[in-house]
């Protein structure tokens, strides 16, 4: 038994390594950073100050929550009507949606810019259309626009959250739904009372990481917008990269802000789940 | 006069007949039991009398009326299922007043039936667990709550007690039969443990792929088995040809079926007034509680005996043993 523990621990020392290197050390370094003078000469909360008085960083925030919290709602709203339906397909085709799904849900970034850009831009390949049909379907939409972004958003969140959701159906069990019809509740009155409950702690879950997945997105809302639509991680990387001078101590203060943003999330999630299912805590 | 009648019900899946146009007629508080192997279509036939599967064809008749096309939730059936199904997020007490409040009953009626159900199943101090926070008895019982605190016509237990131990499981049969006897509730309950179905039941009707193998009384059914199938299913019963007993007995008179089966218990070590008299080699004799189990050989033939134990046993010793039985303990199956 003692034996086993030892070879336990020599196969996971790889992985441990990878978690300091790639987790703990940036992680670290970050933290670090944020403390630091410009140039990295000297211990200061300069950095923090500076970000707590710039409104143009306050607007950021706002900016990233909002198409965060709103992308991953809409996203979440939708999945849990397309997962509870795909389950209601044979095995085969259930699979293969989900393949469909895992395929969407990586197609992020500049690709997924690119392709919104080349069918819904200025001169995409459905603006020209609707406009020589003459309809003004699109005039309205301007893919630049938060509108525009927030469709991006949706569009990387949704498989995600489908993904992640699918499985929670299978917690159902059918005779849970038997019981409440033989007991004479609808089928409304069973996801109402029995069904969603089960479910919400899921639910939850899925939105914090679909609202982390949004707020640490870049790649997408780079390549749409450049550097014009004022969100955490665009102003992170114009920092960091530096359009006059890069400010690496700034973006790490931001970056550990963003961060503390995302923990609070989650805390407040696992809050309200706790106070929907008692039976939990 | 028959309280629940089910008439010609046939059901297939995918091509296959699981249930073949099935006859049962069950009285008014009589707690009838369903026993068969696995497979056979106990549970498909308890889901159809719960509307829970369409039948392809037949009817149901429940306290008179045609409940064949009724939705589950208006046949006033109660249904136990052997995983409980228990609503894990909600309280024992919210579990229990679940059908009540479908029912849209008043709070006061709500609250006075719930306490007599808890009462009835001794779960009084659990109304504020919830279900994981129960053993699996205590949860089986929660579950029988609930189906009786809508007072259903007719109460189906799936395996209510296939997954608790044996000593829980005792126990929750006698405490399951007297509840069924003070509420003279009607009840079919699906088992494929013989013992439990012996135990408990007024009558019981044994299943074979589908099929009926035979009804009656637990003593007529132990008795008296119709078929090889319920001599080999109900107990440790002797089945044999018509060559091995006319080996057995040295006796070919009047043995003209294929097969016969003899209980291990009939064999005495007493004579009996114009019975055989056999004389068998040991092969194997094994303790069982307060019964001694003895295998023996005749003529080639194997067969096992049972006795009550006795305190001077010294067949340990002994190579051979004279037994005696009457001859209607040799019964003909078809
Ligand atoms: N929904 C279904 N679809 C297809 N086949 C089914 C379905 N339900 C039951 N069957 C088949 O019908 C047969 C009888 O099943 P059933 O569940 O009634 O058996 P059972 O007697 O309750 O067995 P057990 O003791 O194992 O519970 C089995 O062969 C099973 O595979
Ligand atoms: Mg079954």
């Amino acid at each position: 038994m003692k034996r086993m523990n030892g070879m336990l621990l020599i196969s996971i020392i790889p992985f441990i390594i990878f978690v300091l290197l790639f987790l703990f050390v940036p992680l670290f370094f970050m933290l670090y950073s944020s403390f630091q003078e410009n140039g990295g000469t000297g211990f200061t909360f300069s950095q923090y100050m500076e970000v707590f008085r710039n409104t143009y960083y306050h607007q950021a925030f706002k900016n990233s929550m909002l198409i965060s919290f709103f992308s991953s709602l809409i996203a979440i709203t939708l999945a849990v009507f397309a997962a509870y339906s795909i389950t209601l397909f044979s095995k085969k085709v259930q699979d293969r949606i989900l393949v469909f799904a895992n395929l969407t849900a990586n197609f992020a970034g500049i690709p997924l810019a690119f392709a919104f850009i080349v069918i819904l831009g200025n001169s995409g390949l459905f603006t020209l259309l609707f406009k020589h049909f003459g309809w003004d379907l699109l005039n309205s939409f301007n893919l630049y626009s938060w509108s525009g972004l927030v469709l991006i958003y949706v569009y990387f969140q949704l498989p995600l959250a489908v993904m992640l959701i699918y499985p929670v159906y299978q917690g159902i069990q059918a005779q849970w739904k038997e019981a409440a019809a033989l007991l004479g509740a609808s089928p409304s009155q069973f996801w109402l009372k029995i069904g969603v409950p089960i479910i919400m702690p899921s639910i939850a879950g899925t939105f914090s990481i679909l609202f982390a997945n949004a707020m640490g997105a870049y790649a997408s809302a780079f390549a749409l917008t450049g550097s014009a639509y004022n969100l955490v991680t665009i102003r992170i990387g114009a920092i960091t990269t530096g359009d006059i001078f890069a400010r690496p101590e700034l973006g790490s203060a931001i970056a550990t802000l963003l961060g503390l943003t995302m923990v609070l999330a989650l805390l407040i999630n696992e809050w309200l789940t706790r106070r929907i299912r008692r039976d939990l805590s | 006069m028959s309280f629940l009648t089910i008439e010609k019900i046939k059901k297939s899946f995918n091509n296959e007949t699981v249930l073949h146009h099935l006859n049962l007629s069950i009285k008014e508080g009589e707690f009838v039991t369903l026993l068969g192997p696995s497979g056979c279509g106990k549970s498909t036939l308890l889901r159809t009398i719960a509307g829970l599967i369409h039948p392809d064809e037949g009817t149901i008749h429940i306290d008179g009326k045609n409940v064949t096309e009724v939705k589950p939730k208006d046949r006033q059936v109660g249904m136990v299922f052997q995983s409980y199904a228990l609503f894990p997020n909600m309280t024992v007490q919210e579990n229990i007043e679940f059908g009540l409040k479908m029912k849209k009953l008043d709070k006061e009626s709500i609250k006075q039936n719930v306490a007599r159900v808890i009462e009835l199943v001794e779960l009084t101090g659990k109304e504020r667990s919830y279900p994981r926070e129960l053993s699996g008895g205590q949860q089986q019982r929660v579950a029988l709550a609930r189906s009786l605190v809508t007072q259903p016509k007719v109460l189906l237990l799936d395996e209510p007690l296939s997954a608790l131990d044996a000593q829980i499981r005792k126990n929750l049969q006698k405490q399951l039969r007297s509840i069924q006897q003070e509420l003279n509730m009607t009840t079919i309950l699906v088992t494929h443990d013989q013992e439990e179905a012996m135990a408990v039941s007024d009558y019981i009707y044994i299943m074979n792929k589908g099929h009926i193998a035979q009804s009656g009384s637990p003593h007529e059914i132990y008795t008296r088995p119709a078929s090889e199938f319920v001599a080999r299913f109900i107990g440790n019963y002797n089945v044999l040809s018509r060559k091995e007993i006319s080996n057995l007995f040295n006796d070919d008179n009047g043995y003209t079926r294929d097969i016969y089966a003899i209980r291990p218990e009939a064999f005495s070590e007493a004579p009996v007034k114009d019975g055989y008299e056999i004389t068998g080699k040991i092969q194997k004799m094994t303790m069982l509680g307060n019964i001694t189990r003895y295998e023996l050989e005749v003529n080639n033939v194997c067969f096992i005996a049972d006795h009550l134990h006795k305190i001077e046993e010294d067949s340990q010793k002994r190579e051979t043993i004279t037994l005696y039985l009457n001859r209607k303990d040799v019964i003909s199956l078809t």
